[in-house]
């Protein structure tokens, strides 16, 4: 698959020509592998999922609305902030960030699709069904109960009787899969694919971010996925690794989460970098100031953020000298992240700054995540910690950095390429509409968090007693949220009216597009470069463009076009990891009927999945697909 | 600079030299040799328990250093960011070995 990189195929088969399978509505989605209607999916599916989170925070808000509520009871209560945080976190950024990336990275580098196309389908499925398995367990006796972090032995069976939990380690299992995928893919795909002229330090921010998160996600997902078969292992074959009583101990699951966890913050934080990196400039009409030590801050980043998963344990008992090395090591982060604020307020000096929407949410992503590092830095300190630790000075902090540093982040983005990834420019008007309310709301919200965490407030407490200080200022928190959902409606809204016009964007809708993106259609053909482009200095296109040129040098003559084919085989295989997970989790309950108790209890179920995935790999490895080509004719007669 | 740097990892294909079999077979009797006299070390019985471990994790690192530079190729050019990869990865398995052994198991 590789070489859809290359457009000449020297030792293409010539039966190869138009024995193309297209298929229409439905199949085309379910068997696409072009990297730009897998973008669109995970858009959808991320934004589905990132609706259900949404509608838990606004449920948990309801609930502290007012002392003493009764509007849920504890354990529902439980239930609501374990599966905000847990889809929030996998579920709804990271497939968001995932269509970003998948709608951008192969155009900003000059390329056809990204390295592994099958691949890239097969990831987005791993994820959905992942999604799905989880979010089962509301319908499927009990969601899981023991918070996003799912710490031992709280997690336990002893403590998490219901298959709550074991939805949450296979899920995130099979989830997890598919971030993995995702994250070798574009690896690959900005190693061995950027355009001719495109060195590394040619390539956009937004590229350089996502190649370093990928790395992230390479070395981060493996720790996770070593605790959650620890944690599965121990839930549901009775393996005794967390269980302190037989020699395990409960406080491993916590460094392991962690050692995952803490990257998993940066993994989710450098996209929305990279977005602004690319937003802020476009709309200063000036280069990015300080390109290189951005770069050099990214990597920092990523190379510190896996050496400071302790201080989200200084309570544990690791000790004086651990927690103060800890300490340091995390307050050293805010060093590379400083470096990134002065850079993008230095672009936007002297330059011609233009408040479109975008760039709105960019500019407002500034000021709102530097407070979420400040209170980073607060809590990085290992006295200070001892008295914040599991308040709403927490909740406040990582709202801080994840809502108001990463979902204003995706807003700047997804305003930013939605003419790219449909061809049709979101409303302006309703786009600031959803800018001011959704951060007048997110900081109402948040902001007095800080102050209830100080004054006490523990969080995860599913009420409170009156007269502590905190009524006023729940009150306040809740309508905050209220004002956010509205934001939300108002962002849909928005796509559905935009989605009823014409889809007439300009390649370059912005007018002032700097990257390789926005030398090409809105959207852009199946095969995104006729030619593929010379890249002759940073900020390719702008570069053209400063030469007087109105698009891009071609690299190469027109030539015909080697295509992946669709399948319809990561589909398959995922609904086969999705039945093997859902057999493996009942494997040791007893059932009413002898016929289901014979086909779990005997792993009949689980191993008709793996069949099914595992056949699915072989037709794939027995069977080989060439591909297609689109032939120079065709491109010319479009 | 940067075109250097592009050209450099697109031709790595061709002028790839085949050294042909010999340096692989080298390392192929090393490798064995190394297996044998870590087998040999212990079957002997006459060795201090301690010099012992520290002799079979000696060959061990040995043999991964030659399985990842010959049999992975490693050590050929155009093979920096697969080894900047690799070091990363170790790095990070370090950690958790350093956590687990100093944290969980003698705590």
């Amino acid at each position: 698959m590789a070489q859809t990189a290359q457009s000449l195929n020297p030792a293409r088969p010539p039966e190869a020509g138009h024995s193309v399978k297209r298929y229409t509505g439905l199949m085309d989605w379910i068997t696409t592998v072009d990297h730009k209607k897998i973008a669109i999916l995970y858009l959808w599916a991320g934004g589905f999922f990132f609706g259900i989170g949404g509608l838990e925070a606004i449920l948990i808000r309801i609930q502290l609305i007012k002392p003493m509520n009764t509007f849920l009871d504890a354990q529902t209560f439980n239930e609501l902030i374990t599966m905000h945080g847990t889809t929030m976190i996998f579920l709804g950024v990271m497939p968001v960030i995932f269509a970003l990336m998948n709608a951008v990275i192969p155009l900003q580098i000059g390329a056809r699709d990204v390295a592994f196309p099958f691949l890239n389908a097969l990831g987005f499925w791993t994820f959905l069904f992942g999604g799905l398995l989880l979010n089962l367990s509301w319908v499927m006796g009990g969601a899981p109960d023991a918070g996003w972090t799912s710490y031992t032995p709280l997690s336990s069976t002893t403590y998490s009787a219901t298959h709550g939990v074991d939805f949450y380690t296979i899920g995130l299992q099979i989830a997890g899969l598919g971030t993995l995928i995702g994250g070798i893919n574009f690896l690959a795909t900005i190693i061995t694919m950027r355009a001719p002229g495109m060195s590394y330090m040619r390539m956009p921010m937004f590229a350089w971010t996502t190649f370093i998160t990928s790395a992230i996600i390479l070395f981060a997902f493996p720790a996770i996925t070593v605790g959650l078969v620890l944690l599965t292992f121990d839930r549901i074959l009775e393996a005794n690794f967390f269980n302190p009583a037989t020699g395990g101990n409960p406080v491993l699951w916590q460094h392991i989460f962690w050692i995952f966890g803490h990257p998993e913050v940066y993994i989710l934080i450098l996209p929305a970098f990279g977005i602004i990196s690319e937003v802020i400039p476009t709309f200063s009409r000036k280069r990015l100031f300080g390109y290189s030590s951005m770069v050099f801050a990214t990597i920092l980043i990523a190379f510190l953020g896996f050496m400071v998963w302790a201080h989200h344990m200084f309570t544990t008992g690791l000790g004086p000298v651990a927690n103060a090395l800890f300490s340091v090591s995390t307050m050293l982060i805010a060093v590379p992240t400083g470096i990134k604020i002065f850079n993008w307020l230095f672009t936007m000096w002297g330059g011609q700054v233009r408040f479109t929407t975008p760039n709105l949410f960019a500019v407002g992503f500034i000021p709102t995540f530097t407070m979420g590092g400040v209170t980073g830095v607060m809590l990085a300190s290992a006295p200070a910690d001892f008295q914040f630790h599991d308040t709403y000075f927490v909740v406040a902090h990582f709202h801080y950095v994840i809502v108001g540093g990463l979902v204003l982040g995706l807003f700047a983005g997804l305003h930013y390429w939605w003419p790219k990834m449909f061809g049709r420019m979101l409303s302006e008007t309703l786009g600031k509409w959803t800018f001011w309310t959704f951060i007048i709301g997110f900081h109402l919200t948040f902001f007095v968090q800080h102050f209830l965490g100080l004054m006490g407030m523990q969080r995860r407490v599913f009420t409170y007693l009156p007269n502590q200080q905190f009524d006023t200022l729940n009150l306040v928190s809740t309508i905050g949220a209220g004002l956010m959902g509205v934001g939300m409606l108002i962002f849909l809204w928005n796509i559905f009216i935009t989605s009823r016009k014409p889809a007439d964007a300009a390649d370059d809708p912005w007018e002032d597009g700097r990257t390789l993106e926005w030398t090409i259609p809105s959207p852009p053909p199946e095969y995104n470069f006729k030619q593929t482009p010379l890249v002759r200095g940073i900020d390719a296109f702008w570069k053209e463009k400063l030469a007087g040129h109105k698009s891009m040098t071609p690299s190469e003559p027109v030539g015909s076009i080697h295509m992946p084919s669709a399948t319809i085989l990561p589909f398959v295989m995922s609904v086969g990891i999705f039945i093997a997970g859902l057999g493996f989790m009942f494997s040791r309950d007893t059932f009413g009927s002898e016929v289901l108790s014979f086909l779990f209890n005997n792993y009949i179920v689980t191993g008709l999945g793996l069949v099914i995935t595992f056949g699915s790999m072989l037709m794939r490895s027995l069977f080989d697909d060439h591909g297609w080509h689109i032939e120079p004719e065709e491109l010319e007669g479009r | 600079m940067a075109t250097e740097q592009h050209s450099q990892e697109g031709g790595v294909k061709h002028r790839h030299r085949h050294e042909g079999p010999q340096r692989h077979i080298v390392v192929f009797v090393f490798s064995v040799l190394l297996t044998l006299l870590a087998f040999a070390a212990v079957a002997a019985g006459g060795v201090n328990a301690t010099f012992a471990v520290i002799l079979l994790l000696v060959m061990a690192a040995l043999q991964v250093v030659l399985q990842m530079g010959f049999w992975m190729h490693l050590k050929d050019k155009g093979h920096l960011l697969p080894i900047v990869f690799m070091l990363g990865g170790f790095f990070i398995a370090g950690t958790c070995i350093v956590m687990a052994l100093y944290w969980v198991w003698w705590d």
